[in-house]
């Protein structure tokens, strides 16, 4: 890939992430600005700290933003935004 | 300093320097010792993690002063990560901080004790005491997806369940030792503050019930779940936005030290990031060029063999708009792919506590 494309791919990745997070800081009236959150932060337990609540409350934002249904997923997909991004916009996914 | 169990760990133990301390990185094949705490329960000999106290009047407004988040209301039964930065936004040290009846209680990342020390002394314009306690006090860790149990055989299984940075003074053996669920690698992860005299026992005890890991594995652990490790991240001139460690600072505080430093590196949004890596079978050095495209965009920060991803696992810092997951980079001639965190799903998540 150019290095064109590449900025290209990481910018799509940067706008879905953006969307997570102003999503996540609005639903869960955080007291941060959602550029403070991470791609990569753990969001449960470390990180962001949020709980098992804060996951019901997500499940039910990302179904209504991104019209994806995560509740059977594994805790896993709530790694770090960027894994979110991953599952709600699957074109970002790594190749490898 | 060397570590206090030293007469305990077997012959063929591997130490290391690790900023002031000498600490076992590995006792056999790191990657048994990793395999041991990703799937089991392993035992840690953290005693290059330095116990510093502060007591005073003014001991929890100087904590709240010195630490990049809000200690304020630390009770006695709860602990938090935090950074501690200096004046220009530079990490110290990442310390865990423990509520005390009679102020705070910090414990070091590995071998970073003597510099936290001077900078809290350095910054002591509240006339707190601060007691370096490691000449009575260690620690010992638990990790694993099955360290729960390991704490049900050890001390007491209702400890196992309490809520992350839950913190109980308890009765082990008739010695009283601190109890807090922590973790530093997504997995289970518990640590117990025992005097010096007590540990040989509890660590001897704890090898019935788990395998002992060294630095090694506890680190690569860290890294599968961009856990910062302070000494391979923090390089010098590196921001806590350049590192991604916003999470252990507060910007919510009104103050702290650093804060304004690290208010203005988020603000100008400029500079480099923090993007995990893996691909081929070598491991590039420190500092090695990564290429995007041709062109130049940065440099691994640290990169080891991952047990677990089987190949090799890194952190680059390159170009902010370049550092996201899924895209080709080129490092040492090798094509390697950034990554998602966490780049290893720990087992804990999918094991309840029974």
């Amino acid at each position: 890939m150019t290095l064109d494309q590449l900025r290209a791919k990481a910018a799509e990745r940067r706008q879905t992430c953006t969307q997570i997070k102003k999503m996540i800081v609005s639903r869960l009236d955080l007291e941060i600005e959602p550029d403070w959150i991470t791609d990569d932060q753990p969001l449960f337990g470390r990180g962001l700290e949020l709980d098992s609540l804060d996951v019901l409350e997500l499940y039910v934002a990302i179904e209504a933003e991104f019209g994806v249904a995560l509740y059977d997923s594994e805790m896993a997909v709530f790694g770090s935004v960027s894994r979110l991004a991953d599952e709600v916009n699957p074109a970002l996914r790594a190749t490898t | 300093m060397a570590t206090v169990l030293a007469n305990l760990h077997p012959e063929g133990t591997v130490y290391g320097e690790v900023g002031d301390s000498s600490v076992p990185l590995r006792f056999s094949a790191s990657s048994d010792e990793y395999r041991v705490l990703r799937e089991r329960a392993a035992v840690l000999d953290l005693s290059g993690n330095r116990l510093i106290e502060i007591t005073g009047p003014a001991a929890v407004d100087f904590a709240q002063r010195l630490l990049a988040r809000d200690v304020e209301y630390l009770t006695s039964e709860r602990c938090m990560m935090s950074l501690v930065l200096d004046e220009n936004g530079q990490v110290v040290d990442q310390v865990l901080a423990f509520g005390r009846e009679n102020g705070i209680l910090l414990e070091s990342s590995c071998g970073a004790g003597t510099r936290l020390l001077e900078h809290l002394e350095e910054h002591n314009d509240e006339g707190v005491v601060i007691t370096d306690r490691s000449a009575d006090l260690t620690v010992l860790a638990l990790e694993g997806p099955y360290a729960w149990g390991v704490v049900g055989r050890l001390i007491d299984g209702e400890l196992a369940s309490l809520p992350f940075e839950s913190v109980v003074e308890t009765d082990w053996n008739g010695t009283e030792i601190i109890f807090a669920r922590t973790g530093f690698t997504g997995e289970y992860g518990y640590q117990m503050i025992v005097p010096i005299e007590a540990a040989a026992e509890l660590w001897c005890q704890a090898l019935e019930h788990a395998g002992a890991a060294g630095q090694e594995a506890l680190e690569l652990a860290m890294l599968e779940v961009r856990q910062p490790i302070p000494r391979h991240e923090a390089t010098a001139g590196a921001s806590v936005i350049e590192i991604g460690a916003n999470w252990l600072v507060d910007v919510t505080k009104d103050e702290f030290v650093g804060r304004e430093a690290v208010l203005a590196a988020f603000e100008s949004g400029q500079g480099r990031r923090t993007v995990g890596f893996t691909g081929g079978d070598s491991i590039p050095e420190v500092g090695a060029r990564v290429l995007a495209g041709g062109e130049d965009i940065g440099e691994v920060v640290h990169a080891v063999h991952s047990a677990g991803l089987g190949a090799t696992l890194g952190l680059a810092r390159v170009d902010a708009e370049l550092a996201a997951a899924g895209l080709e980079f080129t490092v040492g001639g090798v094509e390697v792919t950034t990554l998602t965190s966490p780049y290893i799903v720990p087992k804990s998540w999918s094991i309840p506590i029974i």
